[in-house]
Protein backbone atom coordinates (compact mmCIF):
# COMPACT_ATOMS: atom_id res chain seq x y z
CA UNK A 1 0.00 0.00 0.00
CA UNK A 2 1.77 3.00 -1.37
CA UNK A 3 1.48 6.85 0.81
CA UNK A 4 -0.18 7.92 -2.89
CA UNK A 5 -2.65 5.57 -2.58
CA UNK A 6 -3.55 6.35 0.96
CA UNK A 7 -3.72 10.13 0.02
CA UNK A 8 -7.16 9.00 -2.02
CA UNK A 9 -8.49 7.08 0.98
CA UNK A 10 -11.37 7.82 3.05
CA UNK A 11 -11.00 7.65 6.61
CA UNK A 12 -13.03 4.84 6.88
CA UNK A 13 -11.06 2.82 4.12
CA UNK A 14 -7.55 3.64 6.30
CA UNK A 15 -9.37 2.64 9.09
CA UNK A 16 -10.30 -0.97 7.03
CA UNK A 17 -6.76 -1.26 6.24
CA UNK A 18 -4.88 -1.06 10.00
CA UNK A 19 -8.16 -3.70 10.58
CA UNK A 20 -6.87 -5.63 7.55
CA UNK A 21 -2.77 -5.58 9.08
CA UNK A 22 -3.40 -6.27 12.79
CA UNK A 23 -5.73 -9.47 11.34
CA UNK A 24 -2.48 -9.73 9.05
CA UNK A 25 -0.45 -10.34 11.61
CA UNK A 26 -2.57 -12.41 13.70
CA UNK A 27 -3.04 -14.83 10.54
CA UNK A 28 -1.70 -17.35 8.93
CA UNK A 29 0.06 -15.08 6.25
CA UNK A 30 2.45 -13.73 8.51
CA UNK A 31 6.03 -13.50 7.57
CA UNK A 32 8.78 -12.18 10.01
CA UNK A 33 10.41 -11.20 6.63
CA UNK A 34 7.66 -8.70 5.36
CA UNK A 35 6.35 -7.80 9.30
CA UNK A 36 8.16 -4.65 10.07
CA UNK A 37 6.98 -3.07 6.84
CA UNK A 38 4.27 -3.89 7.43
CA UNK A 39 4.40 -2.30 11.19
CA UNK A 40 5.86 0.72 9.64
CA UNK A 41 2.61 1.17 7.59
CA UNK A 42 0.22 0.14 10.45
CA UNK A 43 1.88 2.73 12.19
CA UNK A 44 2.05 6.15 9.51
CA UNK A 45 -1.84 4.87 9.04
CA UNK A 46 -2.38 5.69 12.75
CA UNK A 47 -0.53 8.93 12.26
CA UNK A 48 -2.71 9.84 8.97
CA UNK A 49 -5.87 8.34 10.28
CA UNK A 50 -5.02 11.11 13.37
CA UNK A 51 -4.10 13.69 10.63
CA UNK A 52 -7.06 13.78 8.83
CA UNK A 53 -10.03 13.13 11.53
CA UNK A 54 -8.45 16.11 13.70
CA UNK A 55 -8.15 18.75 10.31
CA UNK A 56 -11.67 17.54 8.94
CA UNK A 57 -14.75 19.79 8.98
CA UNK A 58 -17.90 19.42 8.55
CA UNK A 59 -19.37 21.50 5.70
CA UNK A 60 -23.36 22.68 6.90
CA UNK A 61 -25.54 24.73 4.53
CA UNK A 62 -28.38 25.76 4.80
CA UNK A 63 -30.72 24.78 1.95
CA UNK A 64 -32.62 27.35 0.43
CA UNK A 65 -35.57 26.32 -0.67
CA UNK A 66 -38.34 27.66 1.37
CA UNK A 67 -40.74 25.17 3.11
CA UNK A 68 -43.45 27.41 4.38
CA UNK A 69 -45.86 26.60 0.94
CA UNK A 70 -46.10 24.27 -1.72
CA UNK A 71 -43.87 26.17 -4.24
CA UNK B 1 -85.26 52.44 7.86
CA UNK B 2 -86.47 49.72 6.32
CA UNK B 3 -84.88 46.30 6.16
CA UNK B 4 -84.09 45.16 3.55
CA UNK B 5 -86.26 42.65 1.89
CA UNK B 6 -83.98 39.42 0.47
CA UNK B 7 -84.17 36.07 -0.74
CA UNK B 8 -83.38 32.92 1.23
CA UNK B 9 -80.74 32.30 -0.76
CA UNK B 10 -79.49 35.60 -0.86
CA UNK B 11 -80.01 36.30 3.05
CA UNK B 12 -77.73 33.33 3.30
CA UNK B 13 -75.15 34.46 0.67
CA UNK B 14 -75.42 37.93 2.75
CA UNK B 15 -74.73 36.32 5.81
CA UNK B 16 -71.90 34.09 4.90
CA UNK B 17 -70.39 37.48 3.34
CA UNK B 18 -71.20 38.67 6.69
CA UNK B 19 -69.21 36.08 8.20
CA UNK B 20 -66.40 35.71 6.37
CA UNK B 21 -66.10 39.64 6.63
CA UNK B 22 -65.77 39.68 10.53
CA UNK B 23 -64.60 36.47 10.86
CA UNK B 24 -62.63 34.73 8.19
CA UNK B 25 -61.15 32.03 10.55
CA UNK B 26 -62.13 31.69 14.16
CA UNK B 27 -60.05 29.24 16.47
CA UNK B 28 -62.89 27.56 19.00
CA UNK B 29 -62.00 25.55 21.79
CA UNK B 30 -64.63 22.65 22.87
CA UNK B 31 -65.44 18.86 23.23
CA UNK B 32 -65.94 16.55 20.83
CA UNK B 33 -69.36 15.00 21.05
CA UNK B 34 -71.44 12.99 18.19
CA UNK B 35 -68.41 12.17 16.39
CA UNK B 36 -69.43 10.59 13.03
CA UNK B 37 -67.29 10.11 10.00
CA UNK B 38 -69.62 9.89 6.39
CA UNK B 39 -68.43 7.44 3.91
CA UNK B 40 -65.10 7.31 4.85
CA UNK B 41 -65.15 10.85 3.41
CA UNK B 42 -66.56 13.40 6.00
CA UNK B 43 -66.57 13.50 10.02
CA UNK B 44 -68.78 15.57 11.48
CA UNK B 45 -69.20 16.22 14.92
CA UNK B 46 -70.29 18.64 17.74
CA UNK B 47 -68.43 21.53 19.46
CA UNK B 48 -69.60 21.99 22.87
CA UNK B 49 -69.19 23.44 26.61
CA UNK B 50 -71.00 23.67 28.99
CA UNK B 51 -73.65 26.36 27.60
CA UNK B 52 -73.34 26.19 23.91
CA UNK B 53 -72.45 23.68 21.37
CA UNK B 54 -71.82 23.94 17.28
CA UNK B 55 -71.52 21.43 14.32
CA UNK B 56 -68.23 21.30 13.21
CA UNK B 57 -67.57 19.69 9.58
CA UNK B 58 -64.76 18.42 7.65
CA UNK B 59 -63.07 16.31 5.61
CA UNK B 60 -60.90 13.38 6.52
CA UNK B 61 -57.89 14.42 4.79
CA UNK B 62 -58.20 17.36 7.44
CA UNK B 63 -58.43 15.38 10.41
CA UNK B 64 -54.63 15.11 11.77
CA UNK B 65 -55.10 13.85 14.40
CA UNK B 66 -58.12 10.68 15.64
CA UNK B 67 -61.09 12.09 17.28
CA UNK B 68 -62.80 10.27 19.99
CA UNK B 69 -66.05 11.83 22.08
CA UNK B 70 -64.70 13.80 24.92
CA UNK B 71 -61.62 14.72 23.63
CA UNK B 72 -60.75 18.29 24.09
CA UNK B 73 -59.68 20.21 20.86
CA UNK B 74 -59.37 23.38 19.11
CA UNK B 75 -60.59 23.93 16.22
CA UNK B 76 -59.48 26.28 13.04
CA UNK B 77 -62.33 27.08 10.89
CA UNK B 78 -65.11 28.99 8.55
CA UNK B 79 -68.07 29.90 10.23
CA UNK B 80 -70.64 29.32 7.54
CA UNK B 81 -74.46 28.98 7.23
CA UNK B 82 -75.36 26.04 4.24
CA UNK B 83 -78.06 26.20 2.12
CA UNK B 84 -80.29 24.20 4.50
CA UNK B 85 -80.12 26.67 7.06
CA UNK B 86 -77.55 25.22 9.55
CA UNK B 87 -74.88 27.18 11.05
CA UNK B 88 -71.48 24.80 11.02
CA UNK B 89 -67.53 25.54 11.20
CA UNK B 90 -66.11 24.62 8.26
CA UNK B 91 -62.95 22.63 9.51
CA UNK B 92 -59.69 23.73 8.41
CA UNK B 93 -57.72 21.98 11.22
CA UNK B 94 -58.14 20.48 14.49
CA UNK B 95 -55.73 19.70 17.47
CA UNK B 96 -56.20 18.14 20.66
CA UNK B 97 -55.19 20.44 23.64
CA UNK B 98 -54.96 19.49 27.35
CA UNK B 99 -52.53 16.58 28.41
CA UNK B 100 -55.33 14.38 28.52
CA UNK B 101 -56.99 15.11 25.41
CA UNK B 102 -53.04 15.03 23.51
CA UNK B 103 -52.41 11.43 25.54
CA UNK B 104 -56.02 10.27 23.99
CA UNK B 105 -55.24 11.63 20.63
CA UNK B 106 -51.49 10.26 21.04
CA UNK B 107 -52.93 6.68 21.74
CA UNK B 108 -55.49 6.87 19.43
CA UNK B 109 -53.13 7.29 16.43
CA UNK B 110 -50.63 4.70 17.84
CA UNK B 111 -53.35 1.82 18.14
CA UNK B 112 -54.04 2.86 14.32
CA UNK B 113 -50.07 2.74 13.07
CA UNK B 114 -49.28 0.00 15.04
CA UNK B 115 -52.12 -2.02 13.49
CA UNK B 116 -50.88 -1.12 10.05
CA UNK B 117 -47.17 -2.18 11.11
CA UNK B 118 -45.98 0.89 11.23
CA UNK B 119 -43.56 0.54 14.49
CA UNK B 120 -42.48 -3.18 13.18
CA UNK B 121 -39.15 -3.70 14.16
CA UNK B 122 -38.46 -5.25 10.35
CA UNK B 123 -38.91 -2.33 8.92
CA UNK B 124 -36.11 -0.31 10.52
CA UNK B 125 -33.21 0.03 8.45
CA UNK B 126 -29.50 0.09 9.69
CA UNK B 127 -27.79 3.77 9.35
CA UNK B 128 -24.22 3.84 7.79
CA UNK B 129 -21.68 3.56 10.48
CA UNK B 130 -20.14 7.13 8.77
CA UNK B 131 -22.52 8.34 7.11
CA UNK B 132 -20.90 11.39 4.19
CA UNK B 133 -23.60 13.13 3.35
CA UNK B 134 -26.86 13.76 5.29
CA UNK B 135 -29.93 16.02 5.32
CA UNK B 136 -31.10 17.68 9.00
CA UNK B 137 -34.81 19.13 9.09
CA UNK B 138 -35.06 21.20 12.00
CA UNK B 139 -35.05 24.69 13.30
CA UNK B 140 -32.40 26.62 12.68
CA UNK B 141 -32.54 29.08 15.53
CA UNK B 142 -33.67 26.42 17.69
CA UNK B 143 -31.54 25.53 20.88
CA UNK B 144 -31.63 21.33 20.05
CA UNK B 145 -29.83 22.23 16.32
CA UNK B 146 -27.26 23.97 18.27
CA UNK B 147 -26.63 21.49 20.34
CA UNK B 148 -27.02 19.08 17.23
CA UNK B 149 -24.66 20.83 15.20
CA UNK B 150 -22.11 21.59 18.03
CA UNK B 151 -21.58 17.79 18.90
CA UNK B 152 -22.04 16.50 15.26
CA UNK B 153 -18.54 19.35 15.10
CA UNK B 154 -16.92 17.68 17.91
CA UNK B 155 -17.02 14.17 17.02
CA UNK B 156 -16.60 14.00 13.53
CA UNK B 157 -15.50 15.88 10.36
CA UNK B 158 -15.70 15.78 6.48
CA UNK B 159 -19.60 15.29 6.89
CA UNK B 160 -21.98 17.23 4.18
CA UNK B 161 -24.58 18.61 5.81
CA UNK B 162 -27.67 20.23 4.31
CA UNK B 163 -29.96 21.67 6.68
CA UNK B 164 -34.00 22.30 5.88
CA UNK B 165 -34.77 25.08 8.06
CA UNK B 166 -38.78 24.60 9.16
CA UNK B 167 -41.01 25.07 12.05
CA UNK B 168 -41.41 22.52 14.64
CA UNK B 169 -44.31 23.62 16.38
CA UNK B 170 -47.53 25.18 15.31
CA UNK B 171 -50.09 24.42 12.99
CA UNK B 172 -47.37 25.13 9.86
CA UNK B 173 -44.44 22.96 11.19
CA UNK B 174 -45.93 19.54 10.10
CA UNK B 175 -46.54 20.53 6.73
CA UNK B 176 -43.43 21.94 6.65
CA UNK B 177 -41.25 19.32 7.56
CA UNK B 178 -43.29 17.00 5.57
CA UNK B 179 -42.35 19.45 2.05
CA UNK B 180 -38.53 18.79 3.58
CA UNK B 181 -38.76 15.13 3.73
CA UNK B 182 -39.82 14.90 0.39
CA UNK B 183 -37.67 17.75 -0.92
CA UNK B 184 -34.95 15.32 0.22
CA UNK B 185 -36.16 12.27 -1.19
CA UNK B 186 -36.87 13.60 -4.71
CA UNK B 187 -33.02 15.27 -4.86
CA UNK B 188 -31.49 13.00 -7.69
CA UNK B 189 -27.84 12.46 -4.82
CA UNK B 190 -30.04 11.70 -2.17
CA UNK B 191 -28.55 11.83 1.53
CA UNK B 192 -27.65 8.94 3.18
CA UNK B 193 -29.89 9.88 6.25
CA UNK B 194 -32.73 12.21 7.48
CA UNK B 195 -32.47 13.43 10.81
CA UNK B 196 -35.43 15.24 12.37
CA UNK B 197 -34.69 17.32 15.39
CA UNK B 198 -36.22 19.67 17.92
CA UNK B 199 -35.17 20.50 21.56
CA UNK B 200 -37.59 20.03 24.64
CA UNK B 201 -41.23 21.74 24.88
CA UNK B 202 -44.19 21.11 25.76
CA UNK B 203 -46.33 18.33 25.70
CA UNK B 204 -48.56 20.62 23.20
CA UNK B 205 -45.38 21.55 21.53
CA UNK B 206 -43.90 18.22 20.70
CA UNK B 207 -47.66 16.99 19.48
CA UNK B 208 -46.84 18.54 16.46
CA UNK B 209 -44.62 15.14 16.38
CA UNK B 210 -48.00 13.02 16.49
CA UNK B 211 -49.22 14.57 13.37
CA UNK B 212 -50.54 11.47 10.96
CA UNK B 213 -49.40 13.00 7.58
CA UNK B 214 -46.18 13.71 8.93
CA UNK B 215 -45.68 10.14 10.51
CA UNK B 216 -46.48 8.68 7.76
CA UNK B 217 -43.80 10.83 5.67
CA UNK B 218 -41.25 9.74 7.87
CA UNK B 219 -42.17 6.02 7.45
CA UNK B 220 -42.44 6.74 3.82
CA UNK B 221 -38.97 8.15 3.34
CA UNK B 222 -37.04 6.00 1.04
CA UNK B 223 -34.22 7.36 2.82
CA UNK B 224 -33.15 6.17 6.30
CA UNK B 225 -34.46 8.18 9.21
CA UNK B 226 -33.09 9.57 12.42
CA UNK B 227 -35.52 11.18 15.10
CA UNK B 228 -34.60 12.87 18.18
CA UNK B 229 -37.40 15.41 19.72
CA UNK B 230 -37.43 16.28 23.23
CA UNK B 231 -35.94 14.95 25.95
CA UNK B 232 -35.07 11.40 27.17
CA UNK B 233 -39.04 10.96 28.77
CA UNK B 234 -40.51 12.30 25.39
CA UNK B 235 -42.02 9.83 22.97
CA UNK B 236 -43.74 10.93 20.16
CA UNK B 237 -45.06 8.87 16.95
CA UNK B 238 -42.84 10.14 14.65
CA UNK B 239 -39.77 8.81 16.51
CA UNK B 240 -42.00 5.95 17.60
CA UNK B 241 -42.05 4.86 13.31
CA UNK B 242 -38.61 6.27 12.73
CA UNK B 243 -35.46 3.93 11.74
CA UNK B 244 -33.75 4.66 14.98
CA UNK B 245 -34.74 7.42 17.71
CA UNK B 246 -32.65 9.19 19.62
CA UNK B 247 -33.43 10.20 23.22
CA UNK B 248 -32.28 14.03 22.57
CA UNK B 249 -30.91 16.12 19.25
CA UNK B 250 -27.61 15.87 21.02
CA UNK B 251 -27.65 11.98 21.66
CA UNK B 252 -29.03 12.07 17.25
CA UNK B 253 -25.32 13.57 16.72
CA UNK B 254 -23.94 10.63 18.63
CA UNK B 255 -26.02 8.47 17.19
CA UNK B 256 -25.20 9.57 13.56
CA UNK B 257 -21.50 10.12 13.90
CA UNK B 258 -18.65 8.00 15.69
CA UNK B 259 -16.03 10.00 18.20
CA UNK B 260 -12.94 11.10 16.31
CA UNK B 261 -11.08 10.92 19.29
CA UNK B 262 -12.18 7.53 20.12
CA UNK B 263 -11.62 6.42 16.86
CA UNK B 264 -8.00 7.96 17.40
CA UNK B 265 -7.42 5.99 20.74
CA UNK B 266 -8.61 2.88 18.77
CA UNK B 267 -6.26 3.95 15.76
CA UNK B 268 -2.86 4.35 17.95
CA UNK B 269 -4.08 1.03 19.87
CA UNK B 270 -4.13 -1.40 16.93
CA UNK B 271 -0.84 0.56 15.43
CA UNK B 272 0.27 -0.50 19.24
CA UNK B 273 -1.00 -4.33 19.02
CA UNK B 274 0.64 -4.34 15.66
CA UNK B 275 3.85 -3.35 17.78
CA UNK B 276 3.26 -5.95 20.36
CA UNK B 277 2.63 -8.02 17.63
CA UNK B 278 6.06 -7.30 16.10
CA UNK B 279 7.80 -7.32 19.41
CA UNK B 280 6.35 -10.71 20.03
CA UNK B 281 6.75 -12.90 16.89
CA UNK B 282 10.53 -11.18 17.16
CA UNK B 283 10.92 -12.78 20.81
CA UNK B 284 9.65 -16.21 19.48
CA UNK B 285 11.98 -16.13 16.54
CA UNK B 286 14.78 -15.37 18.98
CA UNK B 287 13.52 -18.17 21.46
CA UNK B 288 13.11 -20.97 18.72
CA UNK B 289 16.94 -19.35 17.36
CA UNK B 290 18.91 -19.66 20.81
CA UNK B 291 16.63 -23.03 21.59
CA UNK B 292 17.87 -24.55 17.93
CA UNK B 293 21.25 -23.49 18.60
CA UNK B 294 21.71 -24.68 22.29
CA UNK B 295 20.25 -27.98 20.95
CA UNK B 296 23.29 -28.35 17.77
CA UNK B 297 25.24 -27.19 21.04
CA UNK B 298 24.17 -30.44 22.77
CA UNK B 299 24.64 -32.75 19.95
CA UNK B 300 28.54 -31.46 19.05
CA UNK B 301 29.15 -31.49 22.83
CA UNK B 302 28.09 -35.03 22.85
CA UNK B 303 29.76 -36.17 19.64
CA UNK B 304 32.89 -34.36 21.21
CA UNK B 305 32.61 -36.04 24.38
CA UNK B 306 31.78 -39.51 22.70
CA UNK B 307 35.44 -39.00 20.68
CA UNK B 308 36.82 -38.19 23.47
CA UNK B 309 35.80 -41.21 25.41
CA UNK B 310 36.71 -43.27 22.27
CA UNK B 311 40.27 -41.69 22.24
CA UNK B 312 41.01 -42.81 25.30
CA UNK B 313 39.77 -46.09 25.06
CA UNK B 314 42.05 -45.76 21.89
CA UNK B 315 44.94 -44.31 23.75
CA UNK B 316 44.74 -47.23 26.67
CA UNK B 317 44.91 -49.46 23.92
CA UNK B 318 48.03 -47.85 22.12
CA UNK B 319 49.71 -47.27 25.43
CA UNK B 320 49.46 -51.36 26.32
CA UNK B 321 50.74 -51.56 22.59
CA UNK B 322 54.24 -48.74 23.23
CA UNK B 323 57.27 -51.12 23.04
CA UNK B 324 58.63 -48.85 25.83
CA UNK B 325 55.94 -50.37 28.30
CA UNK B 326 57.36 -54.12 27.40
CA UNK B 327 60.47 -53.04 27.74
CA UNK B 328 59.72 -52.10 31.48
CA UNK B 329 58.46 -55.24 32.16
CA UNK B 330 61.93 -56.77 31.77
CA UNK B 331 61.79 -57.34 28.06
CA UNK B 332 64.44 -56.84 24.75
CA UNK B 333 64.41 -55.80 21.49
CA UNK B 334 66.82 -57.08 19.16
CA UNK B 335 68.22 -55.48 16.07
CA UNK B 336 70.07 -57.15 13.54
CA UNK B 337 70.85 -59.97 11.39
CA UNK B 338 71.20 -63.17 13.47
CA UNK B 339 73.80 -64.89 12.04
CA UNK B 340 77.48 -65.55 13.74
CA UNK B 341 79.80 -62.80 13.18
CA UNK B 342 76.76 -60.13 12.95
CA UNK B 343 76.85 -57.10 15.26
CA UNK B 344 73.60 -57.08 17.59
CA UNK B 345 71.72 -53.95 19.43
CA UNK B 346 70.16 -55.12 21.91
CA UNK B 347 67.60 -52.40 23.98
CA UNK B 348 66.42 -52.93 27.15
CA UNK B 349 64.47 -50.34 29.29
CA UNK B 350 67.26 -48.32 30.24
CA UNK B 351 70.19 -49.28 28.07
CA UNK B 352 71.06 -49.85 24.74
CA UNK B 353 73.84 -53.32 24.27
CA UNK B 354 75.63 -53.93 21.17
CA UNK B 355 76.81 -57.43 20.97
CA UNK B 356 78.14 -59.51 18.16
CA UNK B 357 76.55 -63.55 17.70
CA UNK B 358 79.00 -66.12 18.43
CA UNK B 359 76.08 -68.64 18.27
CA UNK B 360 72.81 -69.44 16.28
CA UNK B 361 71.12 -72.43 17.53
CA UNK B 362 67.67 -73.53 16.22
CA UNK B 363 64.85 -73.77 18.84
Amino acid sequence: MSQANNENKSVQDKLTDLSELVGWFQGSSFKLETALDKFKEAEALADTIEKDLTKLKNDIKIVKKKFDSEN
Amino acid sequence: MDAVLLSVSDFVDLTNQTLEYAYPVVQVEGEVAEFKVIQHKWISFKLKDDRALVSCFASVYQLRTPLENGMKVVVVAQPKLNDKGFFTLNIKAVKPVGEGSIKKGFELLKAKLEKEGLFAQERKRLLPRVPKRVGVIASTESAGYADFIKIINERWGGLQVDVAHTQVQGTPAPDQMIRAIRYFNSLEEMPEVLIIIRGGGSAEDLSTFNDEPLVRAIAESRIPTLVGVGHEVDHTLADMVSDVRAATPTNAAQILVPDRNEIIRTARAQANTVGNLLTQAIDNYSRQTKDNLEAAFTRIQQKLDDTFERLGVLRVAIAQLNPENVLQRGYALLRGEQTVGATLEIETFKTIITTEVKDVTSK
